[in-house]
Parts: C-alpha cells; sequence; structure tokens
C-alpha cells in the first residue's frame, strides 16, 4: 500500500513536458487572449497621461477612460504601422516595409522553434539554442570571409560549414545524454556557455578577426558571394534566407508526420520504454533528435549570421535560440503553429521602434511573450508540483470525485 | 480557491482600492486656476531623437547621461524629443528606421556598437542612405567623414589624469587600482590618464605610487570583458581590494555598483571613483565611497549639438569634450571635501591648466592590434 501510494505521488516529469509541449490550440488561444487582456493593462497603467488621469480619477473619471482607449488605440495603431504597414509612409514601397521587417525577424525565430519543437516531440529539451546558432554562425563567417569561391558556390558552402558546426554542438549534447545518463538541460546549457566563449576568444584571433581592428570580438566582414541575396530589391531587407525557413516548416512537416525517423522520435517522446520494447535504439534516437534540433537552429544561426551584410559580434544570436523555447511552446510544437507563433513574434520584434515612438514601452512585448508562455505552461507544472491530479471527465454529481468504482481499480 | 487565499485577495483588493481612492483624489487639471500652460516654454516643431546602445535610457551611467541632454533640450528649448531604446544591436536598424520616419531633425547614436555591421559600420551605412537626415554619433568614431555625421568624442585621459593624481595623493596604502570594460580606446583613454596622473604625483612627492589593473607599458590590465557582467567586475575589485588597493576606478559603464559591493563586504576604508556620471549626485547611497567622479559631459554635448541643429548650424566636425571647454571634468568632491588637502585642490587646478596650455601631454596606449 505504501508503495502505491509513494508511486501515484511520483511525478512523471516526461509526462509534465509533453503535456506542457502538446497541448491543443484552444488552450493557446485563451492563453494569448488572458495575456493579452493583462498586456493591455500595463500599457495602459504604463501610459503617461493615464497616470495622470488617475491623480483626479474621482473628479473626471471621463479623462481617464478616454486617456485608457487613446493608448490602447495609439499602441494597436503602432503595432499595425510597425508589423504589417505603415499607414504614415510616403509611398507603398515603404508601406510595405514593416510586413518585410516582421517576416525577416520572423525567420530565425520559427527556424529555432522547430529545432526546439522537435526535441520537445522527442521527449527531450534543448536549451542550447543560443550555443548551436553562435556555432553555426562562427563556421559561417569564418567560410563566408576566409575562403573565397565564386556567387553561388560560397553561399552553400557557408551553409553547409554552419549546418556543421551547429550538428556538432548539438550531437556532443545527444552524445553525452545517450551514453551517460548526463541530463540535456544541464549539458545544452553548459554548451552554451562553452560556445559562447569559444566564439568570442576566435572573435579575437586571426581565424574570425581583422587583428587591425582593435582588440574588440567581432567578425570579419563577410564576402558578397557569401550572402544570402535579398529577395524584394534594394528596399527590403528580406533575404533568401526566410525563404529556407519556411521550407523548413515543410520539411519539419514531413519529417515528424511522414518519415520513419520522425515517427521514431515521437514514439522515444511518448514512451521510451515502450518504444524499447518495441525494437527501437531510444539512445541512437536521442542522439538524432539533438542533431537534427541543432541543424534548425543552425538555420536560424545562419539568419543571423550571413543575412547581413556586414560583421557581428559575439551576441549574434540575440537569444534567438531561447525565444525559440517561446515560439515552440506557443506553435504547440507544430509546424504550422510554430510558423504562425514565429510570425507573431517576429511581428513584436519589428514593431518595437513604432511601438516605443508611440510611447509604449519595449518591456511590454517581453512581458506579453512572458504571460503567453506562463498561461501555456502553467497548469501542468502547477499540477505536478503541488501533486494534484489530473481533471478527470468522468465525475460523481455534486462531488467532483471520480466514481467509486473506478477510484478502486486505480488504488 | 480556499477561503484563506480568498480572503487574501480580498484583503489585497481592498488595499489596492483604498490606494486607488486616495490617489485619485486630486482635482481635476482645468478645475484649478492655477494649472494653465503659460509657462510652457516656446515650441518648434523640431524633433529631436536618440538610439540607446544596447540597454536603455535609465541605466544610470552612458544612455542615461545622452538622454538628459535631450531631454533637457525638450524642456528648455521646446523641443519634442523622441528616445527609442535598443534591447539588442539587430534593434538598431530598425530603430534608426522610425527615427527616419517619425522625421527628426537630428539623431544622435549613442555608443561604439553603432561602429559594427554595414560594409563601412553601420551608423555611417545609414546615413549614407538616408542623406536627408542629421546624425551625431557618440564615441566609436574611427575616424572619416561623412556629410551628415557628426562624430562626439573625449578626450578623457585629461580628467582621469586628475583622477589619477587626486587618487594617488588621497590613498594612504599608496596602492590604486582601475579596470576597465573592454579593450578599446573609449576605455583605455580613462585608464591611461589614471596610470600617468598617479606617476605624476609619484613624481612630485617622490612616494613611489602603485596602480593596479593597468600599465600601459605592456597594453595589458584588468578587463570585465563587457559592460554588464557583475560577477567577474566584483572579483576584479576583490582582488584590487585585497592586493592593498583603497582606490578603485572601475572604467566600465554601471559596473561600479560591483565595485561598490565589494568595498562593502571588504569592511575595509576603500573608495571608488565614478565615471561618466557624477554618481555620488546619481547614486546617493555610494556618495559615502565615492572620492569624484571622472565626468563625461554627454549631456551637455547632447544639449549643445541638439541646439546648433535647431538653429541650421549643424556641422560634422568632430566634437572633442576636453577640460578645456568642460565637456570632461571631475566631479565635486561632496562628503570628502574635507578630506581632500588644500594643497592638492590647489594643484589639481595647477594640472588643469598645464594640460590646456599644452604643458602636460598624455600618451594614449594603442591598444593591441
Amino acid at each position: 500500500m505504501v508503495d502505491l501510494e509513494d508511486e501515484r505521488r511520483r511525478v512523471d516529469w516526461r509526462e509534465v513536458m509533453h503535456r506542457i509541449a502538446a497541448g491543443g490550440p484552444l488552450r493557446t488561444i485563451l492563453a494569448m487572449a488572458l495575456a493579452l487582456v493583462i498586456g493591455i493593462l500595463f500599457i495602459v497603467f504604463a501610459n503617461a497621461d493615464v497616470q495622470r488621469t488617475l491623480g483626479y480619477f474621482f473628479a473626471q473619471p471621463g479623462d481617464f477612460f478616454a486617456a485608457a482607449g487613446k493608448a490602447i488605440a495609439d499602441a494597436g495603431t503602432a503595432l499595425f504601422n510597425g508589423s504589417i504597414y505603415n499607414t504614415k509612409a510616403k509611398d507603398p514601397v515603404a508601406g510595405f516595409r514593416p510586413l518585410t521587417e516582421t517576416l525577416r525577424f520572423s525567420g530565425p525565430l520559427i527556424a529555432a522553434g522547430l529545432g526546439v519543437a522537435l526535441t520537445f516531440r522527442a521527449g527531450l529539451f534543448n536549451i542550447g539554442g543560443q550555443g548551436q546558432m553562435l556555432m553555426a554562425a562562427a563556421w559561417s563567417s569564418f567560410a563566408a570571409s576566409q575562403i573565397h569561391l565564386p556567387y553561388g558556390i560560397h553561399l552553400i558552402v557557408a551553409m553547409l560549414f554552419g549546418f556543421a558546426g551547429a550538428a556538432l554542438w548539438g550531437w556532443i549534447a545527444g552524445f553525452l545524454k545517450a551514453k551517460t545518463g548526463a541530463h540535456e538541460v544541464i549539458v545544452t546549457i553548459m554548451l552554451n556557455y562553452i560556445a559562447l566563449s569559444i566564439v568570442t576568444y576566435l572573435m579575437r584571433t586571426p581565424i574570425l578577426h581583422d587583428m587591425s581592428k582593435g582588440n574588440n570580438p567581432q567578425t570579419l566582414p563577410p564576402d558578397a558571394t557569401a550572402v544570402f541575396p535579398k529577395i524584394l530589391g534594394d528596399d527590403y531587407q528580406l533575404r533568401l534566407s526566410f525563404i529556407l525557413c519556411i521550407l523548413a516548416v515543410v520539411v519539419y512537416w514531413w519529417l515528424m508526420r511522414r518519415s520513419a525517423l520522425g515517427f521514431r522520435l515521437r514514439m522515444v517522446g511518448l514512451n521510451p520504454d515502450a518504444a524499447r520494447a518495441a525494437g527501437i535504439n531510444v539512445e541512437r534516437t536521442w542522439i538524432i533528435a539533438m542533431v537534427v534540433s541543432a541543424l534548425f537552429l543552425g538555420l536560424a544561426g545562419l539568419n543571423q549570421a550571413i543575412a547581413r551584410d556586414g560583421n557581428f559580434n559575439q551576441h549574434v544570436d540575440e537569444g534567438i535560440g531561447f525565444d525559440g523555447i517561446t515560439v515552440a511552446l506557443l506553435g504547440n510544437s507544430s509546424p504550422i503553429g510554430v510558423m504562425f507563433a514565429g510570425m507573431l513574434f517576429g511581428a513584436f520584434k519589428a514593431a518595437s521602434p513604432a511601438m516605443q515612438s508611440a510611447d509604449v514601452s519595449p518591456d511590454i512585448l517581453g512581458i506579453l511573450q512572458a504571460l503567453i508562455v506562463l498561461f501555456i505552461a502553467t497548469p501542468p507544472l502547477i499540477r505536478a508540483i503541488f501533486r494534484l491530479p489530473e481533471p478527470r471527465e468522468i465525475t460523481d454529481v455534486g462531488t467532483r470525485r471520480k466514481p467509486q468504482l473506478e477510484q478502486g481499480s486505480a488504488s | 480557491m480556499n477561503t484563506k487565499m480568498m480572503r487574501g485577495f480580498a484583503a489585497v483588493a481592498g488595499l489596492a482600492a483604498a490606494g486607488l481612492v486616495l490617489a485619485g483624489c486630486g482635482a481635476a487639471p482645468g478645475t484649478t486656476p492655477t494649472e494653465s500652460g503659460s509657462t510652457a516654454a516656446p515650441t518648434t516643431d523640431f524633433l529631436a531623437c536618440a538610439v540607446s546602445d544596447e540597454g536603455n535610457f535609465k541605466d544610470k551611467s552612458f544612455n542615461e547621461a545622452a538622454y538628459e541632454g535631450l531631454q533637457r533640450a525638450g524642456s528648455e528649448l521646446g523641443v519634442e524629443t523622441q528616445g527609442l531604446e535598443s534591447a539588442s544591436m539587430d534593434a538598431f536598424e530598425p530603430n534608426l528606421t522610425q527615427l527616419v520616419d517619425d522625421g527628426c531633425g537630428i539623431i544622435f547614436a549613442i555608443g561604439f556598437n553603432f561602429s559594427l555591421g554595414g560594409t563601412n559600420g553601420l551608423i555611417f551605412d545609414f546615413a549614407d542612405a538616408h542623406p536627408d537626415s542629421k546624425f551625431a554619433w557618440l564615441d566609436g568614431w574611427p575616424g572619416g567623414t561623412k556629410d551628415n555625421v557628426k562624430p562626439i568624442m573625449y578626450n578623457t585621459q585629461e580628467s582621469s589624469y586628475l583622477a589619477g593624481y587626486l587618487a594617488a595623493a588621497y590613498s594612504t596604502t599608496k596602492t590604486i587600482g582601475t579596470y576597465g570594460g573592454l579593450q578599446i580606446d573609449s576605455v583605455t583613454a580613462f585608464m591611461d590618464g589614471y596610470y600617468y596622473g598617479a606617476k605624476a604625483y609619484e613624481k612630485d612627492t617622490g612616494t613611489p605610487v602603485t596602480v593596479l589593473g593597468w600599465n600601459p607599458a605592456t597594453a595589458s590590465g584588468d578587463f570585465v570583458g563587457g559592460f554588464s557582467d557583475t560577477t567577474v567586475a566584483g572579483s576584479i575589485s576583490d582582488n584590487q581590494i585585497a592586493n592593498g588597493a583603497d582606490v578603485v576606478f572601475p572604467v566600465a559603464g554601471s559596473l561600479f555598483t560591483a565595485t561598490a559591493e565589494s568595498i562593502r563586504s571588504s569592511g575595509k576604508n576603500v573608495v571608488l571613483l565614478g565615471v561618466d556620471k557624477d554618481i555620488a549626485l546619481t547614486q546617493p547611497q555610494l556618495a559615502d565611497i565615492t572620492l569624484t567622479s571622472v565626468e563625461k559631459k554627454m549631456t551637455q554635448a547632447v544639449f549643445d549639438i541638439t541646439k546648433e541643429a535647431i538653429d541650421g548650424k549643424f556641422s560634422t566636425d568632430p566634437y572633442i569634450g576636453t577640460l578645456a571647454n568642460d565637456g570632461t571634468g571631475l566631479s565635486p568632491f561632496y562628503d570628502f571635501e574635507s578630506k581632500v588637502p588644500a594643497d592638492i585642490v590647489a594643484k589639481l587646478k595647477e594640472l588643469t591648466d598645464q594640460i590646456n596650455s599644452g604643458q602636460i601631454t598624455i600618451e594614449l596606449t594603442k591598444n593591441p592590434s
């Protein structure tokens, strides 16, 4: 009896992770709605005009509501002008720039989100996006600036270098998990620091650095031949790398839904014991999951490193490896979900200057992102931490307990 | 939700409501006769703008100093102002674009990082692409000119020279320390001045002075590797204090807070020197351990350049802040007024004159390439 009690109390963290990572669309929509409501409250009460009207709220409450309404409308207008179409632009070419900026920012977020989502599906948690992106950036930067090749081939070589760097970093994490049992969360976090230190060091040596440019870590500018070309002309910053990120969504869909490898990944994710019993090499699948995940993050790294004309420093990952976790959660780890989640956060990033210009603190967007994740991840986490039972569908009327018969058979 | 929690929520809600009631009892504007628009400064339709370096305008240091200049221009010259913060370097270009779209009369790009990226550095490329806009760029100017970019640089070695002399005179252990954020010219200029100032005291008095954390001869010293890692800044400070330094000069933006913590936890009679802003003023809780600050008066420069732009006198001649034009200098001593002997104060004045007249020249270290 005591053993059974223990057994029931033990938390199956894999199960918790799975519940967090793969919820239904309804939960996502509700989480976003709730986050939006709180976000609007922040926008209203952080607004200077609103705060002023609060001082005499009871004398003239109408002022408060007018100011609050204006704050919300301004923020909404700024979000639209900054991420979709700039209604104040001189000409349509400039008007559509925000939309292309949204897509540009969403590219690496989508790629990183897919990478993290893949590990979620495989029952793993890849927090090593930063390291994998940095490796991709550094390796591709090396190929882009130190190797000189003609147009076309140079870009492909630089991409292959980037993918190789990221895959190596993912493989190390997967290998350590498979062979030593080290938890991938710890390993990937630590590998982030190692990658950051290595890349910073390389950015001070002739391997990646122009030694005549002082002692600050920064890379050599890439050759023009190794940079993703702009796809909508010189008026827009959108580059070929974005198309690759959309292709990555298709690849992810095919991989997880149609391929034998995807089937194995999902099976290991749902129940590694059952997968092992069915003859699947679970350890090998873990390694493969980490490597393929790192390839997606590598694409995000390439988006940051060689989808620009100039050089960069060790902050080139811009935290997208971590944003990818948010994107994967919001997108329910599904290909379409991740794509739209990436675009939403991309729109937030693109709209940040316009929102600031409308006196909305850029931190609001961060709060909004955090709240969405919080509301998505919290219910399963709270249940797990406080050992609360899963909600039951069948309950006795009035008591909310499950029927006597079923309770008996379960304990 | 159980009743206990409910009660808790009710209590919190009640307090909040009470607060709202109390806060909301003021009179509406319009209803009080004193409130009228007549005191406002004359307004022009000029828009003065700034993009922050990585971080925000409330960093108690670099970005804030520049932003205050903009705000002063807003209140004193009656211009509209707009500041956009950059959460990361990816935000630089979108922020600049937004400001150009907003129709800014002048745009300040704050920080060394604007020299990164692009083919000639982000700010130069951007200025080329937007020839109708005017820019001013704080720090990081590599030389060269653009038709619409005014570089703002500082001879901080001059004020740091005074700080070094003062530190050496104040120190009882005759060991003083310094460290930098990154080993870049705009940082080591402070450290060079500090070092040579201390050595000038040594020469004047014959008392040997040890400077920890920077040696211009070998161009090596203590560097955090950035401007945000308080752990590393703290351990460097701990180390220098343990090695006898009783004055520490952190040239690392807001990381002086880490040094302050090291000083407090050491329990020793150690002081620090502020950087960029008058720290005793901006951080009153540190006034008791702040001997003085080496100010880079960006607030003044931003104000002046904004005024020039409004008056149509914008030029791309570099602005160089010196002791002579009061672009850089030491802050008042406040609590330490009584602890700095009058002859040292007089000597600092004499040194200032000698620097201004060119009798003293301070050699700058060329950082390893």
